[in-house]
């Protein structure tokens, strides 16, 4: 790292060596330069060049074109940010690729922005430059300095453009000649003097258009800057940049305080390293992807900038979209946000094609009233402490209720049992039979008889009317569908309803901010108020339109991945999990808590949420213990080394491990020993079912249990976690996000089959299974195969898996005795060859109705 | 560190064995999850030079496989121009916990001497490979010539 110091502080003193700026102060600007085409004169040679154009700002920053294959008249267009004084020189290379020997120079030229702004009165705007490429006989550049300039060879002619760049020439002072000459000679420039060999016209008309539209960095626009929820503590207002600093219309970016602080070298991206190798040469370990260049890592995507905020922390600017975030912006960030941006179009589209069942449809047998008095007094261990914030109290009348002090609720229900299955009493099972759990906790079923398991349940197959009541006095079946849960949260939610209303007026360009502002302002228990939304400008009355589209842009807006809160898990676009990099914000946990809040409203509101989690969140927000099977979904790769651990002989393959573990977040490496002293303990097959277990915990809460921690405290401040125990996690996922009219045409069209083929009977039962199915049921297999209910925008047709595009798939697996399985990570199900259309569906819908875990893979 | 150490063993036992065909092995001192050394094919037209590799652990390891890079050109059907490599036991599907980076390595050198047509990176030069072995031959020995290190003479 000391080289890259030195090599700033190079750059710096060079800058210095030639720019005598007033006051020690070097003011930076952003020049857009386009690198249109050129025409180069065909030297007579068999083989056409392959150029490309360097773009050197101040010996320092080096912007590279595309190679244009076999051409002398190659066209680029392209545009690049860079960062200037007003004395810069700007360093063009013509040069031609050669694939296995040094590029060749075909010509360079210096140009000086000085120069440039003396004769157009400091206004850069669609200034076209005419360059002549002027090369020595032998292309040895260094050797142009001292030879005549009968030598010189004109080769071809360059043509940029300049944009973007205003400044009030009188300020600047005119750089002493002799020090530039010197720089001149010294740097063997052939010609420093503007006039000759570069001409300038200034374009306006077509470009002009164009020019407008590329925003002009105007920071007194930046109340329009998301950032402000991002780089400011909502108490301390201190603005990191300098907004006000800047005059109206000028693109300055003013460092007002102390030393020249913009690094003209910007420092290596988080992650990356440069190292010497043998032979002293330089390169670059990219510790994110494991990989390594002799490059150095790319400069910012056009328009970005790196900047400080006045505690000393770099954060980036997006000039186009003027925006702010604490991640430096890479490739896969940005198609993640482009992604991200795609979907804006359709949010609030989306949000009016979702829905759940409509409150009053739900059971009827839910009114608070009939509520009230069916609930029986639960059985409850005693010894088990009521969750944090909970008290139990007794009414005059000697009935037990709860009390959560955090959120500010009342209930009947036990919060220790709420929404658990409490049959685990072996009374109405057959004579012979017994109830038992796995160690996962899934209910299985033993007939001591015929000394088997099952994981049936044989009470079902008893006709309902004989069936018992389960502990809610309703029949067991009914228990658990999805209604009747909904009808149960919808009462909880009802019945700890806060009178008055709550308003909060957001401006859409300001969504985020706003929202956070207003709803982290007030106490948590407020937002079980009614909700009244006001877009500011559209002032009308909320009568749920206006709350819907809040909920569903908001939820949107804090998924930006330039956020850095949340990430797509495992590459693809539909489910989300905290980013562990996300503290890189200062303030995440604030804005964890925030959207645990606003989460947790949604739920108690009845709205939805554009994007969903993952499936192990969800688990984690119901207190679920997570299995190895999770991890799949998040991390097939881990996942699999997990298996293999499992189901191998350690001894034999001599795999030195030890309780102790690493994982790389932001390229630093985090230890963490998973048991005390565990690093000294080897993995051997007497100790690793324990191994697994500890690393199966690790790995789903690495780097973000603080942050979750967080949106769970958020949340359970609206609406009592416990309220969730009566819905597992894909109810979970229902609930958030809603469903939507799948359209089961352009599914069946869509999908592909493994081992089947369109016109195979299973095939046929299948997609009549799907067309007879109602809406939930369609969405509960959806989601059963592909992790989520959601379908993409574009429908089946796009529909992604851990490897980009996946379609919908059916293979044939397995005998008919068995449960259909699913690949969630590749959309596939695994549907055995049935012998009768009832077998399918009865199969079908004990996998998607029932399964935990064990039928899905 | 929990890679650390078993790559530490690992790369005892490498050096101990005295591998004739991965020499020169460089691991900085202060993160072993980076390794250099000097692959010495056997077989014609590779045997003309020596090709310098980097192997890259990763914090995970071995949880999750190494990746390695060619430092030196090479003229490969298997090998892209950027030095990665397509290896099919530190492919993602493949991967296992115990597999070591020695056999991973022999992995490597077994197929810099016998290419693999079928499963191109550079589907131009497999090409050339199975149409005309002696120019592809040719090629692959100037490039070795041209850009491989020099071979240690032990």
């Amino acid at each position: 790292m000391g080289t890259i110091v030195e090599s700033m502080a190079n750059c710096s003193i060079s800058t210095q060596d030639r720019v005598i700026a007033p006051s020690n102060q070097i003011q930076i600007f952003q020049l857009i330069v386009t690198i249109e085409s050129a025409n180069i004169k065909n030297s007579g040679g068999l083989i056409k060049p392959h150029p490309y154009v360097e773009l050197i700002v101040d010996d320092c920053k080096r912007n590279k074109t595309e190679v244009i294959k076999n051409t002398y008249q190659p066209k680029w267009n392209e545009e690049f940010t860079v960062l200037v004084t007003p004395y810069s020189i700007l360093h063009y290379r013509v040069l031609d690729y050669c694939k296995f020997q040094k590029d060749v120079l075909i010509a360079e030229k210096n140009i000086s922005l000085y120069d440039i702004l003396c004769n157009y009165n400091g206004v850069c705007d669609n200034l076209e430059l005419t360059i002549d490429l002027i090369r020595t006989r032998h292309h040895d550049h260094q050797a142009s300095s001292s030879s005549s300039s009968n030598n010189l060879v004109k080769v071809g002619e360059l043509i940029t453009i300049l944009h973007g760049f205003q400044i009030d020439i009188s300020q600047v002072l005119n750089p002493s000649r002799e020090s530039s000459s010197s720089i001149n000679h010294r740097q063997g420039l052939s010609n420093g003097d503007f006039s000759n060999g570069v001409r300038a016209r200034s374009r306006t008309s077509t470009r002009a258009a164009v020019a407008s539209s590329i925003p002009a960095i105007d920071m007194n626009a930046s109340n329009h800057l998301v950032n402000n929820a991002l780089t400011n503590n909502i108490r301390t207002s201190q603005n990191p940049s300098s907004h006000n600093n800047s005059a109206e219309g000028t693109i300055t970016v003013h460092h007002q305080s102390g030393p020249v602080t913009l690094p003209i070298e910007e420092p290596l991206p988080a992650g990356w390293e440069m190292r010497f190798d043998s032979f002293e040469r330089q390169y670059y370990v990219d510790h994110n992807t494991k990989s390594t260049s002799w490059e150095r890592p790319q400069p910012l995507p056009a328009g970005w900038e790196l900047r400080r905020d006045n505690r000393g922390r770099i954060y980036y600017v997006d000039h186009n979209t003027r925006t702010t975030t604490w991640q430096r912006p890479n490739m896969e960030r940005l198609q993640h946000y482009q992604h991200w941006q795609g979907e804006r179009a359709h949010v609030v589209q989306q949000g009016n094609q979702r829905f759940l069942y409509p409150q009053h449809a739900l059971g009827t047998g839910s009114g608070p009233n009939s509520r009230q008095i069916t609930v029986p007094p639960t059985p409850v261990v005693e010894e088990e402490p009521l969750p944090s914030g909970w008290e139990k109290r007794i009414q005059p009348d000697g009935r037990n209720y709860f009390v959560n002090h955090k959120s500010r609720i009342t209930q009947w229900e036990d919060p220790r049992t709420q929404g658990t299955e409490v049959i685990i009493d072996n009374s109405d099972l057959p004579t012979g039979w017994e109830v038992r759990k796995t160690t996962d906790g899934i209910r299985y079923f033993v007939d001591h008889n015929t000394h088997t398991t099952t994981f049936e349940d044989p009470r079902i197959h008893v006709p309902p009317i004989q069936c018992s009541a389960g502990p809610y006095g309703v029949p067991a079946a009914y228990e658990r569908s999805f209604r009747w849960k909904l009808s149960q949260f919808r009462y909880l939610c009802q019945s700890n309803a806060i009178s008055s209303h709550i308003k909060i007026t957001v401006s859409r360009q300001t969504l985020f901010e706003d929202s956070y502002h207003q709803i982290m302002r007030s106490a948590a228990y407020e937002m079980r108020k009614r909700l009244y939304i006001v877009f500011r400008g559209e002032e009308g009355l909320d009568y749920g339109g206006v709350s819907r589209e809040w909920f569903f842009l908001l939820s949107h807006e804090v998924l930006n991945p330039m956020y850095c809160l949340f990430e797509y898990a495992n590459k693809n676009n539909y489910s989300l999990q905290i980013n562990p990099a996300s503290y890189v914000n200062p303030d995440h946990l604030l804005y964890f808590k925030f959207i645990g809040r606003f989460i947790a409203m949604a739920l108690y509101h009845g709205r939805f949420i554009y994007s969903g989690f993952t499936m192990p969140f969800y688990k984690r927000m119901l207190r679920k213990k997570l299995n190895m099977k999770d991890i799949e979904s998040i991390d097939p790769e881990f996942y699999n080394s997990l298996v293999w651990i499992s189901e191998n002989n350690l001894e034999e393959s001599d795999i030195e491990m030890y309780f102790g573990v690493d994982f790389e977040v932001l390229g630093q490496v985090v230890h963490h020993e998973l048991i005390e002293n565990g690093d000294k303990v080897k993995v051997t097959d007497a100790n690793k079912e324990e191994y697994i277990k500890l690393m199966t915990e690790w790995r789903m809460s690495r780097g973000i249990e603080e942050q979750t921690q967080a949106l769970l405290d958020g949340f359970n401040e609206v609406v009592a976690l416990e309220w969730l125990k009566y819905f597992d996690e894909r109810e979970l996922e229902l609930m958030l996000c809603g469903m939507q009219e799948i359209d089961v045409e352009d599914w069946q069209q869509h999908t592909i089959y493994r081992h089947y083929n369109r016109t195979s009977k299973q095939i046929n039962w299948f997609w009549q299974f799907v067309k007879q199915a109602d809406n939930e049921k369609r969405a509960r297999l959806l989601q059963f195969v592909t992790g989520t209910c959601r379908v993409p925008v574009g429908g089946f047709a796009e529909l992604m898996g851990s490897n980009g595009a996946q379609r919908f798939c059916i293979e044939k697996v397995g005998k008919e005795t068995w449960l259909p399985r699913s690949h969630t990570c590749f959309n596939r199900l695994d549907l055995p060859p049935y012998k009768s259309y009832d077998q399918l569906v009865e199969k079908l819908n004990y996998a998607i109705e029932e399964t935990e875990g064990f039928s899905q893979e | 560190m929990a890679a650390t150490r078993r790559l530490q063993k690992e790369l005892a036992d490498i050096r101990d064995s005295g591998l004739k065909s991965f020499r020169d092995i460089q691991v900085d001192e202060t993160n072993i999850l980076a390794w250099q050394g000097l692959i010495l094919p056997e077989n014609p037209p590779y045997n003309k030079g020596a090709f310098r590799i980097e192997i890259n652990f990763p914090a995970e390891y071995p949880f999750k496989p190494p990746k390695i890079n060619f430092k030196t050109k090479i003229y490969h059907p298997n090998i892209d121009e950027k030095g990665q490599v397509c290896l099919p036991i530190i492919s993602a599907e493949n991967w296992k916990p115990a597999t070591k980076a020695d056999q991973v390595i022999q992995a490597l050198i077994a197929l810099v001497n016998d290419p693999e047509p079928e499963h191109p990176l550079r589907a131009e030069l497999a090409e050339e490979y199975l149409k005309d072995r002696k120019k592809f031959f040719k090629n692959a020995e100037d490039y070795a010539k041209k850009f491989g290190e020099k071979r240690p003479s032990d």
